[in-house]
């Protein structure tokens, strides 16, 4: 179901009535909930389980966290340990709870002895092991389809055991981690793994091979990328980490919480949202505002001009461009490229647009995903404003508690690198996008060096600036775009071997590039003005409408359904 | 042993200063409820008033013989556009499928222009006649696009070609791509061929139903080779590697060089063409069809709603029911073909609608299983004229 079909329209006709008239009960959670998991049914009804698995079981592992110590077994990193205690408090005094903190800290230092014994520990232990026995009686005797399945679970049970065993609140953020990482690598990685692994086996004459991933699936289930699954699981990671670091409070309405991880406007595609921005607006149902409903339909309207009369034509000419690049000379390819960006930017970000406004119709708040990204004067600058929920997930994930940039010039790079090329890998399993990744993280890494003299700083114009980031940014999306790294290489060779002849592409397609440009750097020039004034609003309103009736571009899904 | 009770969400409600209001956008398309019912009236005061001023404007003139072009197949707007145009009431529209339009002949090898010419009176009978229409996509068409079409006389064709089998019928489960599809019942009764998704559904429907979106549809089809403008600019020549003919061509251009017609020299229809020979001059054979049973087909019945709805809109209709082409059916096969004609025949006499079987043309007449050949058309006339029914029916 896409939010430019008219299946969703529909959908939607019968949602938000339904929302409103019972935001004053206590169904509208449910509500929600339904809602969510009907939408994602109508991708595969199948891989609901998945999302209702992952929920549940990001849901169990944090109810158990709640009954262990703060201090026990294996202890946190110093830092980390400190930072949550820190974030707790800040949390505490920032929701206006007074407590007495000698006692908290008491309470958080208290050696955990088995007198003290949570019995929801005990009874999870014993149920693990009773549920571990049986899963692994079911890996020795059960149909030989389902034995992959059981030994996974056995694993994964006899880790909960372990965790409360240990009464670990480590060993369930382990447990969380490991599930939501494994079910990504699964369905996302395993095949590429697998023919990485297999060509390399065959390069060194071994006759080992792997299995298609697909022989691991329960019987009767496809192997296909579950859509959205990089945004949910990370979502609900976040979550337990989160609240790991105390710095989000237990939700111990599992449907509120289950709302949260599937909330269906951004259930998709994202911007993924944190649970201290979420969980807190599912805390009570928003009251009804005319803004939210007239704000709501201007995003809505703005990020479905972007998918429908940009992205989807530009997409047309970037495919037939990048399908057969033979075909093509240099200027053709490099505009090909350009056009590629505009396209991934304009699709994606009008996805998020959709999403942020049937949200906001609703009453709810989700994050600002993008910020006119190609205005960037500084690569650091642009990973600011593309993407902004992935990248401040993987630096408050991944940059910072590897040490983000206080180690010395030498780990931040690495650190950067890192981030980076898994950002790349998040974005799907091909060599390509690792490329993608690696090359953002030299460039970041370049820029950073540049920015530190004052020449560059002062002496080079934002123009060039942002021109400069611009080529890089597109240089970089010839690898994201490609279908192999040879095609990138081949388009790359093109692009500067081939000659210059005229460029095939069409006036209109640079008009609307140049029409979108011209508006992003309004919004963030002095003019911005101007754009406010009413008549101007409703014009273009009222021209994109028009537009979208009379020339809307057909096409497939957003390109981060992929993702 | 919880850290942070959850009530601390309804505590922070109580306590904390009101919260800020969370930012828009990066963007200025914020509209307020004013500007949105302006922006609104702007939108439907064009929906409604552009596609009316077009029809006003659009300069449309169809003259002897005219038939839907080819390439407009898919036009209904400007279908509806021809409906309208009829304004004198001795006019008899034919409708039916390609049969009427004239596959393989050429505007003046059709049977309305041999009609119009042995009764010697032009222009009477109106080819209105659409290619790769069927009974199901028919019934559509004139229930939206035929509104016109009310108190006056017109001729249906019927066409069994459409029964000799499930596919043809669209009965069989196996979806299938098919002409016109957005015409056919998009709801109920359900048509297991057919399995377009929901919003392709909608989409269909409105098309009908909001006239902006049919004319939209009539730009892009007389226009912009039957694809948006944008998609237009995008459209490739014949070359290798192909090059962008359109690419910096005003997309006002096309507008200059008005409706399409019909092209003066068509390779593929006409005596002249190589398609225009006899349905077995390639050595083919009478064949066996998988008859679909009267009661159970798909498109007999869209026919049957066809025919009360043009009667319950006042207007007396004649049905041809033919020519289908019997050398083609096995001898065997003869049989069970005559009964269901008869049975057609029969019901539709029964609700008091004047109807011809034609006899069936000479064997080099038609050009396949249902489409005769120019002279196929000028022998039909002739019996159709021939006929008391018809005489007495078109008097």
């Amino acid at each position: 179901m896409l939010f430019f079909k008219w299946e969703f329209l529909v959908f939607m006709a019968v949602v938000l009535p339904g929302f409103y008239a019972l935001r004053r009960t206590r169904f509208w959670i449910p509500w929600l909930l339904a809602a969510s998991y009907i939408f994602y049914a109508r991708w595969n009804p199948y891989y609901l389980l998945l999302v209702i698995y992952s929920t549940a079981l990001d849901y169990l592992l944090v109810t158990l966290m709640d009954h262990c110590p703060r201090t026990r077994g294996i202890s946190p990193p110093p830092g980390l340990a400190r930072e949550a205690r820190h974030a707790e408090d800040d949390l505490q005094s920032k929701l206006g709870l007074s407590r007495n903190p000698g006692e908290d800290s008491q309470r958080r230092l208290l050696p955990y002895t088995n007198e003290a014994r949570d019995s929801v520990l005990n009874g999870a232990l014993l149920i693990s092991l009773g549920l571990a026995a049986t899963l692994i009686g079911g890996a020795a005797f059960g149909p030989s389809s389902l034995r992959p399945t059981f030994i996974v679970f056995s694993v994964l049970v006899l880790l909960m055991a372990l965790g409360a065993w240990q009464a670990s609140r480590r060993v369930w953020l382990f447990i969380s981690i490991v599930n939501n990482l494994t079910l990504l690598l699964f369905f996302k990685y395993a095949r590429f793994v697998e023919q990485n692994l297999n060509q390399l086996f065959a390069s060194l004459h071994a006759s080992f091979r792997l299995h298609d991933p697909s022989s691991l699936m329960p019987h009767g289930f496809a192997y296909l990328l579950p859509v959205g699954i990089s945004f949910f699981t990370f979502q609900s990671m976040s979550y337990t980490i989160d609240f790991y670091l105390a710095k989000v409070a237990r939700e111990r309405n599992i449907l509120r919480f289950a709302t949260f991880v599937c909330f269906f406007p951004q259930l998709m595609a994202g911007p993924i949202e944190r649970a201290r921005q979420m969980l807190p607006q599912f805390q009570q149902a928003p009251p009804f505002r005319l803004q939210n409903l007239t704000d709501g339909a201007s995003l809505f309207l703005g990020g479905l001009f972007k998918k429908v009369a940009i992205a989807n034509y530009l997409g047309i000419y970037v495919e037939r461009v990048y399908g057969t690049p033979t075909n093509y000379s240099a200027p053709t390819l490099a505009l090909a490229t350009v056009a590629f960006a505009w396209q991934i930017y304009a699709d994606f970000s009008g996805y998020t647009d959709m999403a942020r406004g049937l949200a906001r119709m609703m009453g709810f708040h989700l994050v600002i995903n993008f910020n006119h990204p190609y205005l960037s004067s500084g690569l650091g600058e642009f990973w600011t404003r593309w993407h902004i929920s992935l990248s401040t997930w993987f630096r408050d994930y991944l940059y910072i508690p590897l040490g983000g940039n206080r180690r010395g010039t030498l780990a931040t790079y690495r650190n950067l690198l890192i981030v980076f090329v898994v950002s790349g890998i998040w974005h799907g399993a091909a060599w390509t996008y690792v490329i993608w990744g690696l090359l953002h993280a030299i460039g970041i890494m370049l820029t950073r060096e540049l920015e530190r003299s004052q020449f560059y700083r002062e002496r080079i114009p934002k123009i060039a600036k942002q021109i400069g980031v611009f080529a890089f940014v597109c240089f970089a999306w010839i690898f994201f775009r490609a279908s192999s790294l040879s095609d990138a290489g081949l388009i790359i060779g093109r692009i500067f071997s081939s000659l210059w002849t005229s460029p095939q592409v069409p006036a209109l397609m640079l008009a609307i590039i140049l029409a979108v440009w011209l508006y992003q750097w309004m919004c963030e020039s002095g003019l911005r003005q101007m754009l406010r004034f009413g008549p101007l609003r409703v014009a273009i309103a009222a021209s994109m409408m028009i537009y979208l009736s009379l020339c809307a571009t057909g096409g497939g899904a957003f390109i981060y359904f992929q993702f | 042993m919880s850290t942070i009770a959850p009530e601390i969400y309804a505590a922070a409600d109580r306590n904390a200063p009101a919260p800020q209001e969370p930012p828009f956008g990066v963007n200025e398309m914020r509209l307020t409820g004013r500007q949105w019912i302006a922006t609104i009236i702007i939108f439907v005061a064009f929906a409604i008033i552009a596609p009316r001023a077009w029809n006003h404007f659009e300069p449309f003139h169809p003259g002897r013989d005219y038939r839907m072009p080819y390439v407009l197949s898919k036009d209904y707007w400007l279908f509806e556009r021809r409906l309208q145009n009829i304004s004198d009431q001795r006019q008899i529209p034919l409708l039916g499928d390609s049969v009427i339009w004239g596959e393989y002949v050429r505007p003046e090898g059709t049977l309305s222009h041999f009609l119009n010419e042995q009764t010697n009176q032009p222009d009477r009978f109106l080819n209105c006649g659409v290619n790769g229409m069927f009974p199901l996509a028919l019934e559509g068409l004139v229930r939206n696009y035929g509104k016109s079409l009310h108190d006056r006389k017109i001729i249906l064709q019927y066409n069994m070609l459409w029964m000799t089998s499930p596919r043809a019928d669209l009965s069989e489960p196996k979806p299938q791509s098919f002409n016109h599809s957005r015409l056919v019942p998009q709801f109920w009764p359900r048509i297991p061929s057919y399995d377009a998704d929901f919003s392709e559904r909608i989409s269909a429907t409105l098309d009908h139903h909001v006239q902006l979106y049919a004319w939209s549809l009539h730009l892009q089809n007389a226009y912009y080779d039957q694809r948006s403008m944008p998609e237009w600019t995008l459209k490739e020549d014949e070359s290798d590697p192909p090059r962008l003919p359109n690419a910096w061509r005003s997309p006002l251009a096309p507008f200059k060089d008005g409706i399409p017609t019909e092209p003066p020299i068509d390779p593929e229809r006409g005596p002249t063409s190589r398609r225009h020979k006899p349905w077995n001059a390639d050595g083919a054979e009478p064949t066996q069809f998988e008859w679909v049973d009267l009661d159970h087909s798909l498109q007999w019945q869209a026919f049957q709603r066809l025919v009360d709805l043009l009667r319950n809109r006042g207007n007396d209709v004649l049905v041809i029911v033919g020519p289908l082409n019997e050398h083609m059916i096995e001898t065997t096969q003869r049989p069970q073909y005559e009964q269901m004609r008869t049975a057609i025949g029969t019901w539709l006499r029964a609700q008091g609608v004047a109807t011809i079987l034609p006899p069936t043309l000479p064997s080099p007449m038609y050009a396949d299983t249902s489409h005769p050949l120019t002279q196929g058309y000028d022998r039909l006339a002739k019996d159709l004229l021939a006929e008391e029914a018809f005489a007495q029916w078109s008097r």
